[in-house]
């Protein structure tokens, strides 16, 4: 799928502006962003479903503007804010959304745990349900681009889990996935790329890891030691990565580059000085996106006195 | 059956048999109150019925009342709610083709209007006996350009109105006056001159005249005809347009 110059406004406002976008056969690609970045905007012009003001896109090889027709069949999607007829049984949805080369919807429903649900009505079904048989129904037809919108919204834990399971799962089989959320731990878990929008554009686009390198890479390390020897904080400071220890009564605090940890414990367990309450935060994805967003990377907050340290 | 069109008749039909709206609107509505003001003026011939007998005047002319009825408040409400709720969406995603959710809705718009019509002659049959018809191609021709004319406008209206309860109020607005003032209300010869005016061309009333004028002998009805036909073709258009998925 590629996309060039991709624009939508809704009146006077510019929802989409001059967005560029790729997703490379069988990879998983999230879309995140704050509410309101574009996203559904852009997925939903993906689909044929909304037509863009300008720019190119193709996918699967063909235009969704003007091919949309033979598109969609091979597209599976789960989108935000759309629902079923209340009476509509769930078998019945089934037979409903299952073209000639849908594959066996039963075996579907028994990968989401909605077998025992068979014979329920949509209205009677709880918002993981729903979560589920949209999934399933995403799925049926066999698509080689699987467009996931807000894909585990209302469900507990578990089922998360096993939602992303049968996204890796589909992803082996060799689909491509577009993942828009606003969960970061799934799309750390799940995607190959993500690309972040803002106001409409992708400001960055990388591996999870490569985004949080670029955007948060400020690792922090706590620690109580009620006296700690001179020496040691010493050559805390001096290891490799380390920008900043600083010290609050009994509490120290060194940050720096994400490999210190390794070096700060490896001191630590050198100097037989290993603290009980040992503390690591490394940041994530979800730092690197408000560091992206908000341009407040690296700047995890702690408050304390400023004993040393170099950038 | 298994075309995309084929699986939305085969659901929306199951649907509608669980939609308490239409079983009461569509089937209970019609044929009770064709029960109650069919009996209110007897049966002998009466002038103000151009000289028919009440009651198979208004047999005659309840069949367009179950078209109305379909076509102004069960469509509109039924496919407001699902555009309002993103049940189209769903399906324009899902790849269903262009017209095939118009297409839908208007086979199943006529099946219902088909099968309430069937039912509610078999109720007048042994009430009231149903009247010979004297010009059966007329009438033929006419209830099924009336039901293709409401059946589009329902579609239409549907997709025009914000919501489901928007969709209710103005389909309860149209049909009420529509169903009083052109089918099963009074005769037009006991209407005042305003009233008559303001009934006579109303969509429901140039429908009635055209099936119950050829049916009752009292004409052909032919200006009313065309009218629906008319009707039918705009209607029938511009639904399908709108409700391109």
């Amino acid at each position: 799928m590629t996309v060039r110059g991709l624009r939508k406004s809704y009146g006077a406002r510019v929802v989409v502006d001059d967005l560029d976008l790729d997703v490379p056969a069988g990879e998983i690609v999230g879309l995140i962003g704050a509410n309101g970045a574009g996203k559904t905007t852009t997925v939903e012009c993906v689909q044929g479903l909304r037509k863009p003001d300008s720019g190119r896109l193709r996918v699967l090889g063909f235009d969704p503007v003007t091919q949309a027709e033979q598109l969609r069949p091979l597209v599976g999607s789960q989108l935000q804010s759309s629902a079923l007829p209340d009476r509509l049984r769930v078998a019945e949805a089934l037979d409903l959304f299952g073209t000639p080369r849908a594959r066996d919807g039963g075996e579907l429903l028994e990968q989401f745990g909605l077998t025992q649900r068979r014979r329920s009505v949509f209205s009677s079904l709880s918002g993981g349900e729903r979560q589920r048989l949209f999934l399933v129904l995403a799925l049926l037809n066999r698509p080689r681009l699987v467009i996931l919108d807000e894909l585990t919204q209302g469900l507990d834990p578990a089922a998360r889990r096993g939602v992303w399971d049968a996204v890796r799962q589909l992803n082996d089989e060799g689909t491509t996935v577009l993942l828009v959320t606003h969960e970061m731990d799934e799309a750390e878990a799940l995607c190959d790329r993500v690309a972040v929008m803002r106001a409409g554009q992708v400001i960055d686009a990388g591996a999870p890891a490569d985004l949080v390198e670029r955007h948060a890479s400020t690792a922090v390390i706590r620690f109580s030691m009620p006296d700690p020897p001179a020496r040691l904080l010493d050559q805390v400071r001096r290891l490799d990565g380390v920008r900043e220890v600083s010290r609050s009564g009994a509490r120290v605090t060194v940050r720096g580059h994400r490999r210190i940890v390794a070096f700060v414990c490896a001191a630590l367990v050198r100097w037989d000085q290993v603290p009980a309450d040992l503390a690591i935060y490394q940041p994530g994805l979800e730092d690197a996106l408000l560091g992206l967003l908000n341009g407040t990377h690296d700047e995890a907050p702690v408050n304390g006195e400023l004993i040393g340290g170099r950038r | 059956m298994n075309t995309a069109v084929g699986r939305l008749v085969r659901a929306e039909l199951r649907l509608m048999t669980r939609d308490p709206l239409v079983l009461t609107f569509v089937f209970a509505f019609p044929i009770v109150t064709m029960l109650i003001i069919g009996g209110a003026f007897g049966t002998r011939p009466d002038p103000a019925f151009d000289g028919t007998n009440p009651s198979h005047w208004y047999v005659a002319s309840y069949l367009t009342v179950v078209i109305a009825a379909t076509g102004l408040v069960m469509l509109p409400v039924h496919l407001a709610s699902y555009r309002e709720r993103g049940v189209l969406r769903r399906f324009a995603a899902a790849g269903f083709p262009r017209w095939s959710f118009a297409i839908a809705q208007l086979t199943v718009g006529l099946l219902t209007t088909a099968v309430a019509c069937a039912l509610l002659l078999a109720v007048a049959a042994p009430v009231y006996g149903i009247p010979a018809v004297h010009d059966a191609w007329r009438v033929a021709v006419a209830l099924p350009l009336g039901a293709v004319a409401f059946v589009s406008l329902g579609v239409l209206l549907g997709s025009l109105l914000p919501s489901a309860r928007a969709a209710q109020a103005v389909g309860l607005l149209l049909f009420f006056p529509s169903f009083l003032l052109g089918a099963g209300g009074p005769p037009p010869h006991v209407m005042g001159s305003v009233v008559k005016q303001v009934a006579g061309p109303l969509p429901l009333t140039l429908l009635t005249n055209a099936v119950r004028a050829p049916w009752l002998g009292l004409g052909p009805a032919t200006g009313s005809l065309i009218a629906v036909a008319v009707l039918a073709v705009a209607a029938s258009a511009a639904a399908a347009r709108r409700t391109a998925l």
